[in-house]
């Protein structure tokens, strides 16, 4: 699982790159525009070590702000399945919220809190947390009338055992739900470090940026897709052993 | 009177036809009462009406005596995070511990009790399914083909065991099998389409119970009254 996600990975990145040189030599584009595969290399020997650990200190933001994200997403989802007024009123709302662009939200909360860690943490939990939120409400409020049944007709139906028989029935999609945020709650703190943090890799990108160093970027994307691979496929793996665990 | 249904009528939101229209029915004594009668007729949802699962209908349920009302069926399941055993455990009250390892032996689920519920066949899963609902306090119990996929024998041990336990309480066995409604059951209750007046016909079932003998000619004029009441 979590070598396939590497691998997969590595083919999408490594066909990238050759189409962006192929575009290079066909169009006969300067190193400026598109560098040539000796200076690539040399970038990153330079410069891989200290993007890793740029890499590491974004991943980290984002494995907080997801953590977050799915405490609260799973705390206002059990509540919003419920066909009461605050129910349908959480519902209303989440789907109201989602639908606005999260990140241009991203410099009223640099403006209020600074570029440090919490501002960028807020923005990497708030893009992660809507479609989280959703699918949670989603699953919740599905009633499993096979199963309910009979503690409904006998009383003995309590919200934690409701709450219980919907998530075991659709584990593998909330494990795989989970899984997929991880990639939003990255993608939410490298575009909070890019408009205005600073430190993470989404700020090295923006430093790399106003240099026009493609090597640069492209180095930063290479440790970014590995990290995150990994850290899916760990997800992803932890997920398939609760399934199994819980299964039987 | 136990249980007396008047004038019911119910049609579905939306729906142009009636399920049920003035549909009466009587039950003045326990016992296992069949209901049969072509699948759409309404069986299910007069199960539902019963016990509560359907309210927008018109007419009077009037009962006597008869407090809880549960309503099992076909197809249902148990959560799948622990055993059978650790399920009927957690559900049965400390008084029925007794009736517990009673029914287990009856319906022949000893083997399987360490399995998870997916693990078992359909007619297994029945036979769990309904154990669950027998160990509950109940008056009334609508078994909506609860003993479907089961075979011929144990139904049959099950059917009279259920019988033997529970004399003082009242059951209606949904069934599209003509041969055990017309053995086991007090009553049918044939239900026919809702253009058909009356919707209830009323046949006299065998009542077997153990230890009886019935009659291969008495068993065959009660199956061909329900063909010919439906």
């Amino acid at each position: 699982m979590l070598l396939r996600r590497i691998y997969q990975f590595l083919i999408i990145y490594l066909l990238g790159l050759f189409l962006l040189l192929v575009i290079k030599y066909a169009l006969n584009l300067s190193d400026y525009v598109i560098p040539g595969p000796v200076e690539i290399w040399e970038t990153c020997r330079e410069t891989l070590p200290r993007y890793f650990s740029d890499v590491m200190d974004t991943l980290s933001v984002a494995i907080i702000g997801q953590f977050i994200s799915i405490v609260l997403a799973i705390s206002i989802g059990v509540i919003g399945r419920q066909a009461t007024w605050f129910g349908s009123f959480v519902k209303v709302a989440a789907y109201n919220f989602q639908a606005y662009p999260i990140v241009a939200i991203a410099p009223i909360v640099f403006i209020l809190l600074g570029d440090g860690f919490i501002s960028r943490l807020l923005i990497a939990a708030m893009i992660c947390y809507f479609p989280l939120l959703l699918s949670v409400v989603g699953i919740m409020s599905e009633p499993i009338s096979d199963i309910e049944h009979f503690y409904r007709i006998t009383g003995r139906m309590r919200w934690q055992l409701e709450v219980k028989i919907r998530a075991f029935e659709n584990l593998s999609k909330l494990t795989t739900v989970i899984a997929g945020s991880a990639t939003l709650a990255m993608a939410g703190t490298i575009v909070a470090e890019f408009i205005a943090a600073n430190a993470g890799i989404g700020y090295s990108i923006r430093i790399a940026l106003y240099q026009s160093n493609l090597s640069k970027i492209l180095v930063a994307l290479f440790t970014i897709g590995v990290s995150l691979s990994v850290y899916q496929g760990m997800l992803e793996m932890a997920g398939y052993m609760i399934n199994k665990r819980w299964k039987g | 009177m136990l249980f007396e249904c008047r004038n019911i009528s119910f049609r579905y939101p939306d729906a142009e036809d009636y399920v049920f229209r003035d549909l009466m029915l009587k039950v003045t004594e326990p016992g296992l009462y069949g209901i049969f009668g072509p699948s759409g007729v309404g069986k299910t949802s007069f199960a539902k009406i019963v016990t509560g699962g359907i309210r927008d209908f018109s007419g009077d349920i009037r009962t006597e005596h008869l407090n809880i009302f549960l309503y099992s069926y076909n197809l249902e399941r148990l959560p799948g995070w622990s055993s059978v055993r650790r399920h009927i455990d957690k559900i049965t009250p400390l008084s029925k511990n007794g009736l517990k390892t009673e029914l287990i032996e009856a319906f022949g689920i000893h083997g399987y009790l360490t399995s998870r519920f997916s693990k078992l066949s359909l007619g297994q899963q029945n036979r769990v399914n309904l154990i669950r609902y027998l160990l509950q306090d109940f008056d009334l119990l609508i078994m909506d083909e609860s003993l479907a996929n089961v075979d011929e024998l144990t139904k049959e041990e099950i059917i009279l065991k259920i019988k033997e336990t529970f004399p003082m309480a009242c059951f209606f066995y949904i069934s599209h099998n003509v041969v055990e409604v017309s053995r086991f059951c007090k009553q049918i209750y044939v239900f026919r389409d809702a253009h058909k007046q009356p919707q209830i016909q009323i046949v006299k079932g065998l009542d077997f119970s153990r230890g009886q003998q019935v009659e291969k000619k008495d068993q065959e004029i009660a199956m061909l009254e329900i063909m010919n009441a439906s």
